[in-house]
């Protein structure tokens, strides 16, 4: 009850400190891994290299996909600053859900970027434990 | 009836109420349907059902207070906005409107909708506010990095954006001045309405460049608590 409380406080009295600062931001990265095998780190939901109006007028009325992104990007952040279980199967079944179906295991990582001066440097934070891609599947089905 | 008058009317609060109502119908219906493509049918369909019921002017408070409850679910659910600053105004909405309607008084359904018309003014002045105190905001810096390296930019070519920051700083001081001084515009209910359409258009452009859809939405649907504010304090 006590959480549910401390969940339901900012809504109503929000701070409203819409980008106060631009903090490191992050992306989540995923390998697949199957026996000895680690694939390469792949940036989930990668964004498109060009959006058009209509398609930006659509997204309007339209943006699942986004929106999700923009959830998952949220999960990170808490992953960092409070870490739970939560946000760890929360990433772990939405990277999953947009992958094939497949054997082996899914791993996830979160790459936080910043700028250092004039450079956009990189930093790995989190780094999950490998979860079978099959259990995720069937969680998420 | 001319432009002027249209601009220079305010509402009731019965009529406040209406128009939030239909306007957070379609809003929430927008974000369920969003979410059903994603699954979660045990949350969203109730929540479609109650915003159709909502939508129609039936049932009374009683959608507005399923709705609340759904959202008190979701929290849960997601332990934290879904949408971040999006699913909390539409929280902030529904609180409100659920406590406007068991006021056992006239008084304490102005006080719930004052509270939210006062939230909205924060919503712009606070995030003003705390740009103009940070440097990086002051100097440019802010909104550059926002699209050199922020998660937000729709597509990797926006990013360009951050190589123009001429440009970018005259954008960063109008939001800030536009945030900073819209609490202003109260004195006037013309004023009012043309700085609620610039706010509208703000919230355009956040969606287009930085895919936020949903604010666009649930933002409109808090005004009418404001043009009725506006009204009863100084009109």
């Amino acid at each position: 009850m006590l959480r549910l409380f401390a969940l339901f406080l900012p809504t109503v009295i929000p701070s409203w400190r819409f980008f106060k600062t631009v903090a490191p931001s992050p992306r989540i990265e995923y390998r697949l891994i199957s026996g000895e095998s680690k694939g390469r780190w792949q940036e989930d939901r990668p964004r498109p290299l060009h959006l058009g109006g209509w398609q930006i007028l659509r997204r309007m009325l339209w943006n699942p996909d986004w929106n999700e992104q923009l959830y998952l990007v949220s999960c990170s952040e808490r992953l960092i600053e409070a870490p739970s279980q939560h946000s760890i199967d929360e990433i772990n079944l939405r990277v999953a859900k947009a992958l094939p179906a497949g054997t082996g295991s899914l791993q996830f990582r979160l790459v936080f970027l910043s700028r250092q001066g004039k450079q956009i440097v990189k930093l790995v934070e989190y780094e999950s434990a490998p979860v079978s891609l099959a259990s995720l599947k069937g969680a998420s089905a | 009836m001319s432009v002027l008058d249209v601009l220079q009317q305010g509402l009731t609060a019965a009529q406040a109420m209406g128009w939030m109502q239909v306007l957070l119908s379609f809003a929430i219906a927008q974000q369920s349907l969003e979410h059903l493509a994603r699954g979660d049918r045990m949350i969203f369909v109730p929540r479609l059902i109650l915003c159709v019921v909502m939508g129609l002017g039936v049932g009374g408070a009683w959608p507005v207070w399923g709705l609340w409850g759904i959202s008190l679910a979701m929290l849960w659910r997601y332990q934290g906005p879904y949408n971040g600053g999006s699913d909390k105004m539409t929280m902030l909405i529904l609180s409100c409107l659920s406590l406007a309607h068991i006021a056992p008084t006239p008084f304490w359904q102005e006080m719930a909708l004052s509270y939210l018309a006062v939230q909205l003014v924060l919503s712009y002045f606070v995030s003003g506010w705390v740009k103009l105190v940070n440097p990086e905001w002051r100097r440019g810096e802010a909104l550059c990095d926002v699209f050199r390296f922020s998660a937000y930019p729709v597509s990797e070519g926006l990013r360009r954006l951050a190589d123009q920051p001429r440009f970018l700083f005259v954008m960063g001081w109008a939001v800030i001045l536009f945030e900073l001084v819209f609490p202003l515009s109260l004195l006037d209910p013309v004023a009012l309405k043309l700085a609620l359409l610039c706010a509208a258009g703000f919230h355009f452009s956040n969606a287009c460049f930085f895919g936020l859809n949903r604010f666009f939405w649930i933002w409109l649907c808090a005004y009418p608590a404001l043009i009725w504010f506006q009204d009863r304090i100084f009109g």
